[in-house]
């Protein structure tokens, strides 16, 4: 898009149309807001976006996570709470609206870094092939048997002055193999192209091929995979915090609340602790998947309804 | 005689085939086998043959996309099959390719401006004005209208496309272009628009083409001198009066009485002819062609003329030039 402007600024001749590449944003809108599902969910990520992160501009991340034993466990709506506190007389809504923006934030962390490796990394084994491709896969090979879970839990623990960026990286270290075979997948099916030959004969470099030529071909898929990860990381940072291996107890997360139901007594007697954090994951997680499934009808032509 | 400007000598191209357990190669596909060639300044080359016998990996392998197994492709006295030469003589500024499918030859996410700028983009440096005044006049020769650089590929039909992709070919002003069967997804009338566009630059620019193509009539009407393909191999060399008023080979035959003719007072006479070529392609294989089904090495047979006899047939051939001349 940005290339576009660029173009259009520099266009001196007014009348002449600028018309825009095939597939583009258009198609995109029109096949989220024709399914209707679609549609629903977007809006629900866009609330639960301002929620979070609109209400987190109000709050003061040290007054929420203070301890206040005589308030603790008050059910839905004593005292002013409307989810009740926990067991340290925190509201839940405050830590819902700080674990939730927390989640999601470490979602998009770990979804930028693997995005960005495993972007390069796939142009690159993708585009020269043979040893090279080799090489690098059997590392992705490599990385992939290895048991995810485990190391993490072993990493969290044995890290020195862990923090959320550190648990970004742990994620990440093993997150990036995925999106470096699909895109692999997607440039080998660019690379024989005409244009890229074209563009060799017309002497570009390497780099400049896969960045310039080859990649704004599969943008679209770079959308679709971006959102899709986005809740497979969100996912996996719950489940550590969950367990009790994920963000520092000080940072509330929507792990840590779900954590609630690790008691039984809680289960059953205090769902307020553990139930808007569940409902909000599940609302989240499923309303990307939704959106994303629109994307990909959007990238590929084949699957749109028509 | 023109300056010959290329000259490729027994250019190989092969292909490993792996199998077994260890994945090991077993053998190879000769895409290319043993290909010489010499191509004159200004002149049209064609390239002929089937689908698969290694005319567009030959043409691939001179633009220098296709590596190369054995062989030479001679450029101002340079061996430029390695890249390292090819950087050193900025070799694709002079060598440039048409493609056959104008639409993936094009990337789709550029603006024609971008798709005709960038060669000149690597090997030239201009302004962005000058660039953009050079772009309008390569438009212009190509017979489009000037409003065409804002727009994407996908906007143009299928002849507008070719004409961009012959626009960015002959951008930085080269010498050779390989055509790689520049017509073969266009209809007839824009077939013959899109020619005379190449004709017509040729003279202006006096650019050499290898015109690789399976088509015979539009080769008659494009080049002088032509080769004939068949199974990696080259079946026979000439002159264009050679070729279509002597041809010698069995599969030049065939692929001549193989071209349309609208003619309909001796369309019996066609057909018998046609069917007696390919009983006689079909009944004389062991004799044209060698045990693993390839063509013999070429043999001359006359001044220019040069064709995969089998050993014993050449004086025989030799005898029946001369009598008809």
């Amino acid at each position: 898009m940005s290339d576009k402007k660029k173009n259009a600024s520099k266009t001196e001749v007014k009348k002449a149309k600028i018309s825009s590449p095939a597939s583009s944003f258009k198609v995109v809108v029109r096949e989220i807001v024709k399914d209707k599902v679609a549609l629903t969910a977007f809006i629900i990520i866009v609330l639960i976006l301002l929620f979070t992160f609109g209400g987190s501009l109000f709050l003061d991340s040290s007054k929420v996570t203070e301890i206040n034993i005589i308030d603790a466990y008050n059910g839905w709506g004593v005292n002013g709470h409307l989810f009740g506190t926990d067991d340290g007389g925190r509201d839940i809504v405050n830590l819902l609206i700080m674990g939730g923006r927390n989640s999601i934030l470490i979602g998009l962390g770990v979804t930028a870094v693997c995005e960005l490796v495993g972007l390069v990394v796939g142009l690159v084994s993708g585009y020269y092939g043979g040893y090279i491709d080799a090489i690098i896969m059997r590392i992705v090979d490599f990385v992939q048997v290895l048991p995810r879970m485990p190391i993490e839990i072993v990493l969290v623990t044995v890290i020195p002055h862990y923090s959320a960026w550190s648990l970004v990286w742990i994620i990440s270290v093993f997150g990036w193999t995925n999106t470096a075979r699909y895109f692999r997948a997607f440039v080998l099916s660019q690379r024989d192209r005409d244009y890229v030959l074209a563009s060799k004969t017309s002497g570009s470099s390497d780099l400049k091929i896969m960045f310039r030529e080859v990649l704004p071909n599969i943008t679209s898929m770079l959308i679709i995979d971006v959102v899709l990860t986005i809740a497979g990381n969100i996912g996996i940072e719950t489940t550590l915090s969950f367990i009790g291996y994920g963000l520092p107890p000080t940072t509330p997360s929507l792990g840590t609340l779900i954590g609630f139901a690790n008691d039984p007594v809680n289960v059953v007697n205090r769902p307020w602790l553990w139930l808007p954090a569940t409902v909000m994951l599940l609302a989240i997680s499923l309303s990307i998947n939704y959106v994303g499934r629109a994307l990909q009808r959007a990238g590929d032509a084949r699957q749109r309804e028509n | 005689m023109a300056k010959e400007i290329i000259q490729v000598k027994n250019l190989k191209v092969h292909y490993p085939i792996r199998s077994g357990f260890w994945n090991r190669i077993t053998d190879y596909v000769r895409a290319v086998d043993d290909v010489s060639l010499t191509i004159n300044e200004g002149e049209t080359y064609g390239l002929i043959g089937e689908s698969g016998s290694g005319k567009s990996t030959t043409g691939k392998a001179i633009v220098g996309v296709e590596p190369v197994t054995s062989g030479q492709i001679i450029y101002k006295d340079v061996d430029v099959t390695k890249p390292s030469n090819r950087r050193k003589l900025n070799y694709n500024k002079d060598v440039q390719m048409i493609f056959q499918d104008s639409m993936s030859s094009l990337n789709p996410r550029k603006r024609i401006e971008d798709i005709i700028a960038e060669p000149i983009r690597n090997f030239e440096n201009l302004t962005t004005d000058q660039e953009r005044t050079r772009v309008q006049e390569l438009l212009d020769i190509v017979g489009m209208p000037s409003d065409a650089i804002y727009k994407f590929p996908h906007e143009f039909s299928g002849g507008q496309r070719q004409r961009i992709g012959v626009a960015r070919a002959v951008a930085t002003n080269p010498r050779l272009i390989v055509a790689d069967e520049p017509t073969s997804a266009l209809d007839l009338s824009v077939q013959a628009q899109v020619l005379n566009f190449m004709k017509h630059i040729q003279q202006q620019y006096n650019i050499a083409y290898l015109f690789i193509s399976h088509d015979l009539g539009v080769v008659k009407h494009m080049s002088e001198n032509l080769a004939i393909m068949h199974r990696g191999r080259l079946v026979e060399i000439g002159s264009r009066a050679d070729i279509y008023n002597h041809p010698m080979h069995i599969y030049t035959k065939r692929l001549l009485s193989a071209i349309p003719m609208v003619d309909v007072e001796n369309r019996i006479k066609h057909k018998k002819h046609r069917q007696e070529v390919e009983l006689e392609f079909q009944n004389d294989q062991s004799k044209w062609y060698d045990k693993n089904g390839c063509v013999y090495p070429l043999q001359q047979v006359s001044g220019n003329h040069w064709v995969a006899l089998p050993k014993d047939e050449v004086i025989q051939e030799e005898l029946n030039e001369k009598g008809r001349d």
